[in-house]
């Protein structure tokens, strides 16, 4: 029998103190686990669940169940802030997860900004707090993730996003002044996520990443507004993992310098690697998610066990999963991950 | 001032990402007798092909590349009306898009700019693209090329269903079929049946010309 509950594990883990083995999770938002097999199973269904708190806690509890990861994760898009700060959404299918269907402004300098606090009182994120609120009351011992899209990668999906990068180099000040306002709104979004019984807050920015912004923009932009965020939630006392999309070698020396509990990469990251280089910090991944799409069993099982002996400190899947991932492949990666 | 040595200027104004220096220069190429499309060869695509260089070598990354691009097409804009004639010859036409359930066309974007920079004729399908939509548009454009990107593994097996479309309408060999994008890799691309793996938006256009430079529509052209 384990000795730690899941929401114990993590939270250790999260502090950098001993555990059992390491926790293997899978935190909503970009990175969520709604897989078709699971939803056939059970009848809950995006994309209802997307503006339906019942459907979306549900949901993730039946994806909690399912898979075996040992977390909730909530909500399972990462369009609920731009949603609330303006733009179009298309909500996708049941195969197919919801988009930006078109960013509202063409330039920071056209935002028209609004109260702080649009994004906390907007419908989308009520449905994602009553979601939070309802599964964190169904099993005490598994910790809900709230999942927020990164400060760089909202601001991209209210702003046209080829114009937004040119405008971090050419109008600085406004570009700034869009970004900590955007910020703000993510504040107050994850303070209220954590009211309603989030115990960790997981943020994925995939604009942020070193191959978009090479490393002078990731230092002026993603650092000083991602740790602004971080440290934000830090106050209210909750912990918070940071994933970071893509190849990283242009921005290596800054992810030390980010104030995330964890730090989470994608596939193409060798986490050893950087264990190595920074061995203070908290890794987490990076289990393939083509392999764990396409793979053979002994396969994953393998690839698990390589993350395990690389002492990984949180597995989870390097990315977002594809809709069509076999849940029983799923099940191998989870069930490998406890098995030692 | 001498032909080269402006063009040079022009070139370094564009690297530079200087529009206000760019736009005077190109005023000047004018006002020289300079004949525009020279320097809009020479000058600034040039410039951009140096650009392209940087962002190759991970000196650049994506915003400077979209500036230097500004600056390019302000000069672009000065030069044009004087263009002698619209005949230019163009290295192939290229249909490109990101795959259906993929909407970050950051990457799409940046391979258009390159491809028409380095010469090619470009339509652009956009994003969030079925499969048969590639085919389609590439039958009816009278493509060379079709270039398919993507940034998700969730969307990658839609590369794949564009070669199987092509393969079942007997019309694989009317295209090369380019794939690239975040999670792709040289073995995925081979996997599939592409032709062609780009690395970045500046190889992209490096494998187009490799890869229309082994047909005989190029050899005839």
């Amino acid at each position: 029998m384990d000795v730690l509950s899941p929401k114990e594990r993590l939270l250790r883990s999260l502090n950098g103190e001993a555990v059992d083995r390491a926790p293997v999770i899978c935190p909503g938002g970009m990175m969520n686990s709604a897989i078709v097999d699971v939803m056939k199973n059970h009848g809950n269904v995006l994309p209802e669940g997307h503006r339906d708190s019942k459907i979306m806690a549900d949901l993730a509890l039946d994806v909690q169940a399912d898979t075996g990861f040992e977390n909730v994760g909530i909500p399972f898009c990462m369009t609920v802030e731009a949603e609330a700060l303006g733009s179009d959404i298309d909500f996708g299918t049941l195969k197919c997860e919801p988009k930006i269907a078109k960013e509202i402004f063409p330039s920071v300098k056209d935002v028209i900004y609004k109260e702080d606090d649009a994004l906390v009182k907007s419908d989308r994120a009520g449905t994602v707090f009553q979601a939070i609120y309802n599964a964190a009351g169904h099993s005490p011992d598994i910790p809900v993730i709230g999942s927020i899209t990164g400060p760089l990668s909202t601001a991209a999906s209210v702003v046209d996003p080829m114009n937004f990068l040119k405008e971090l180099r050419k109008v600085k000040d406004e570009s700034h002044r869009f970004v900590d306002y955007v910020t703000n709104q993510l504040i107050g979004y994850a303070q209220h996520m954590v009211d309603n019984g989030a115990s960790v807050i997981s943020i994925a920015d995939p604009t942020a990443t070193g191959e978009i912004l090479g490393p002078k923009m990731f230092g002026d932009y993603a650092v000083v507004y991602i740790n602004k965020l971080v440290d934000a939630i830090h106050e209210i006392g909750v912990p918070v993992i940071v994933h970071i999309c893509g190849r990283m070698q242009a921005v290596t020396q800054h992810i030390a310098n980010l104030h995330a509990d964890a730090i989470s990469v994608d596939a193409l990251v060798s986490l050893k690697k950087l264990k190595e280089e920074y061995p203070h910090l908290t890794t987490m991944g990076n289990l393939s998610t083509f392999l764990l799409e396409f793979g053979e069993t002994p396969n994953i099982q393998r690839s698990t066990e390589q993350l395990i002996q690389d002492e990984i400190n949180i597995l989870a899947p390097a990315c977002g999963l594809s809709t069509s991932t076999p849940l029983q492949n799923i099940q191998t990666f989870t069930g490998a991950a406890k098995a030692v | 001032m001498e032909k080269e040595e402006l063009f040079r200027q022009i070139a370094d104004a564009v690297v530079e990402m200087e529009e206000d220096t760019v736009e005077e220069l190109a005023q000047q190429s004018l006002e020289d007798g300079i004949d525009a499309y020279e320097t809009i060869d020479s000058g600034l695509a040039k410039g951009m092909e140096r650009a392209g260089q940087l962002f190759d070598e991970e000196e650049y990354f994506v915003p400077e590349l979209l500036m230097c691009s500004d600056a390019m097409n302000v000069g672009i804009d000065v030069l044009k009306p004087h263009l002698k004639s619209e005949n230019v010859s163009k290295k192939g036409k290229v249909v490109i898009g990101v795959v259906e359930g993929d909407t970050h066309d950051i990457g799409k974007n940046l391979v258009r700019l390159m491809m028409e920079t380095g010469g090619f004729e470009v339509l652009d399908l956009g994003r969030d693209i079925p499969p048969a939509e590639f085919v389609s548009k590439a039958e009816e454009y009278g493509a060379d090329i079709i270039g398919i990107a993507t940034l998700m593994t969730t969307t990658m097996p839609g590369m794949k269903e564009v070669v199987d479309i092509l393969a079942d309408k007997g019309i694989r060999d009317k295209f090369k079929v380019i794939v690239g994008g975040g999670p792709i890799s040289p073995a995925f691309a081979k996997k599939i049946g592409a032709d062609g793996y780009a690395r970045n938006a500046a190889d992209a256009v490096k494998v187009a010309e490799k890869l229309l430079s082994n047909t005989d529509l190029a050899l005839g052209a």
